[in-house]
């Protein structure tokens, strides 16, 4: 954690081709050939921001605004349409919790795997297993098959796993959510530690409490474009009153 | 094209993870793992070896041998294939949520696929040393068997290639691996697995075409790789030309060989700049 990351976004715009048929196969190719429409959703529209060394940025939005397709984009995971998106650092996206944990393999085996996906080495994974395993707190089950897991325990072993390979970026989509009052209480106490260190972090969250405990700076995305960025408080408070103002006009 | 194999070298670490992960889990859950993955082979080549040596080759000796050696590189094309197409598929929860190099799925259904194969051909030699020690006649590796590594490297390249295409598409049209399934049920029946390419050679209508069929049968890669192994690995057979006659075996095409190498090498990078052109869209697939 060394305070380099940087995420810098250019003009950004993402299409996507919405497809009816359903099924993709030659078959539903051939028979939808005459009918098929396709229609072009553009989910985000143009958008531009930063987000400098050490700082905290929350992005709130309607659902449907392309919060998550904006994550998604930042986790490689689409191709932009158009537009750049560069970031600097070692990013570690925490988009779902144990999404990479194959359920026939032990937790330690899960551990290794989910690390190398995010970038490291199975030499670094060995220094930091024990440290992991601790903090998930999942003691003896750790050798079990990650079948036999509850999904708490998916998702502690996956946040566990995402904090300890030293990103200099978490990218977080809305799970900071994981397991009881206790734990939730020790994600936070690890992403102020990771602040303190100089971690960069962008997340997406509907708890205004969580963006307001944790944010800098917020960005308003609605209908695929950046609305309003300012300080949480300030931001908060319009968004949650355009809220109210339409429910008033109902 | 050269950015995308640094990117995947960047990744190698994980590329390794993969292949023990899917090596581990075909062997795990069963004492008899090893062994398991083997049988299928095994058995099929007994009762090819049965049905041949007693009721159609009487006078080939040692027929489970040629037909062992076409039918494990030939296996292996065929499960490459067929394992990949679905590995992408397989791993949409996890590409839809995180980045890698999304060839490494692939990669790794035909790397685990390729120790398979040489495991087989461990097997192979074991098979060939303990004929040998039961009847020893002439000592059965012979020198050209140096050659195995080549061949190995131009089945990889070939059904890497074949691997990435067919992924590709597999992942936007589910039902190309059926269709596949079939094309390789029949591409069996074509390729030199269960009989010899001379009798291609010295077919009635090889001869009346003055040797055209047998010029384009072995252009096909696979099968000419199919006819190398036999090679380089046994002894040549003795041929009946029709009737009582015998001719000379055909002898190693180097040439051949060359066209089946240089095939394999471009299908293979077609298929790595096909799968890495279409590798973003397989998250938005409808």
């Amino acid at each position: 954690m060394s305070g380099h990351g940087l995420i810098e976004v250019k003009d950004l715009k993402k299409e996507f081709t919405l497809n009816t048929s359903g099924v993709a196969s030659i078959k539903t190719a051939l028979l939808w050939w005459r009918k098929r429409n396709a229609k072009k959703l553009n989910v985000l529209k143009g958008i531009s921001f930063q987000v400098h060394p050490g700082e905290c940025v929350a992005v709130v939005g309607k659902n449907g605004a392309g919060k998550s397709t904006l994550l998604s984009l930042l986790a490689r995971v689409y191709k932009p349409t158009s537009g750049s998106i560069e970031i600097r650092g070692r990013m570690a996206p925490l988009l779902e919790l144990g999404a990479g944990f194959h359920p026939d393999l032990t937790g330690l085996e899960n551990i290794y795997f989910n690390g190398v996906i995010l970038g490291l080495t199975r030499e670094e994974m060995r220094a930091r297993t024990d440290k992991i395993i601790e903090f998930s707190e999942i003691g003896d089950h750790i050798n079990a098959p990650t079948r036999t897991y509850s999904s708490g325990m998916l998702a502690r072993l996956g946040f566990s796993v995402a904090v300890h390979i030293d990103a200099d970026i978490l990218l977080v989509d809305e799970v900071l959510a994981v397991g009881d009052y206790e734990f939730e209480r020790k994600c936070y106490a690890k992403i102020d530690e990771f602040r303190a260190n100089g971690g960069t972090i962008l997340f997406v969250s509907h708890q205004m409490d969580a963006v307001r405990k944790v944010a800098d700076r917020c960005i308003w995305l609605k209908d695929g474009q950046i609305h309003r960025v300012g300080p949480p408080d300030f931001i908060i408070a319009e968004y949650e009153g355009r809220d109210l103002d339409l429910e008033e006009g109902r | 094209m050269i950015a995308e194999l640094k990117e995947l070298w960047r990744y190698r670490e994980l590329l390794l993870v993969m292949v023990q992960r899917d090596l581990k889990i075909r062997y795990k859950n069963s004492a008899l793992g090893f062994v398991w993955s083997f049988l299928n082979p095994l058995l099929t080549v007994g009762v090819m070896t049965f049905v041949y040596t007693n009721f159609i080759f009487k006078d080939q000796p040692n027929m489970g041998a040629y037909i062992m050696a076409a039918y494990l590189p030939f296996m292996f094309f065929q499960m490459c294939i067929l394992d990949s197409a679905q590995s992408v598929l397989v791993a949409m929860p996890l590409i839809k949520k995180i980045y890698f190099p999304r060839e490494i799925l692939p990669l790794a259904s035909i790397f685990s696929n390729f120790i398979n194969l040489l495991l087989a051909f461990v097997i192979f030699f074991a098979y060939l040393l303990i004929r040998y020690f039961t009847n020893p006649v002439t000592f059965p590796i012979k020198a050209t068997a140096v050659w195995l590594p080549v061949l190995l490297l131009i089945t990889w390249a070939l059904a890497t290639g074949c691997s990435l295409i067919i992924c590709a598409l597999n992942t936007f049209y589910e039902d190309i691996k059926y269709i596949m399934g079939v094309l390789l049920y029949l591409l069996f029946f074509i390729c030199p697995v269960l009989y010899f390419s001379e009798q291609v050679a010295n077919s009635a209508i090889n001869h009346s075409t003055n040797g055209l069929i047998y010029k384009i049968y072995n252009l096909n890669p696979i099968g000419y790789l199919c006819t190398a192994y036999k090679k380089i690995l046994l002894d040549p057979i003795t041929v009946t030309v029709r009737g009582s006659e015998t001719a000379a075996a055909d002898p190693m095409r180097w040439d051949y060989l060359g066209v089946a190498a240089v095939t394999s090498f471009a299908v293979l990078i077609f298929g790595y700049y096909t799968f890495n052109r279409l590798k973003w869209r397989f998250v938005e697939r409808p």
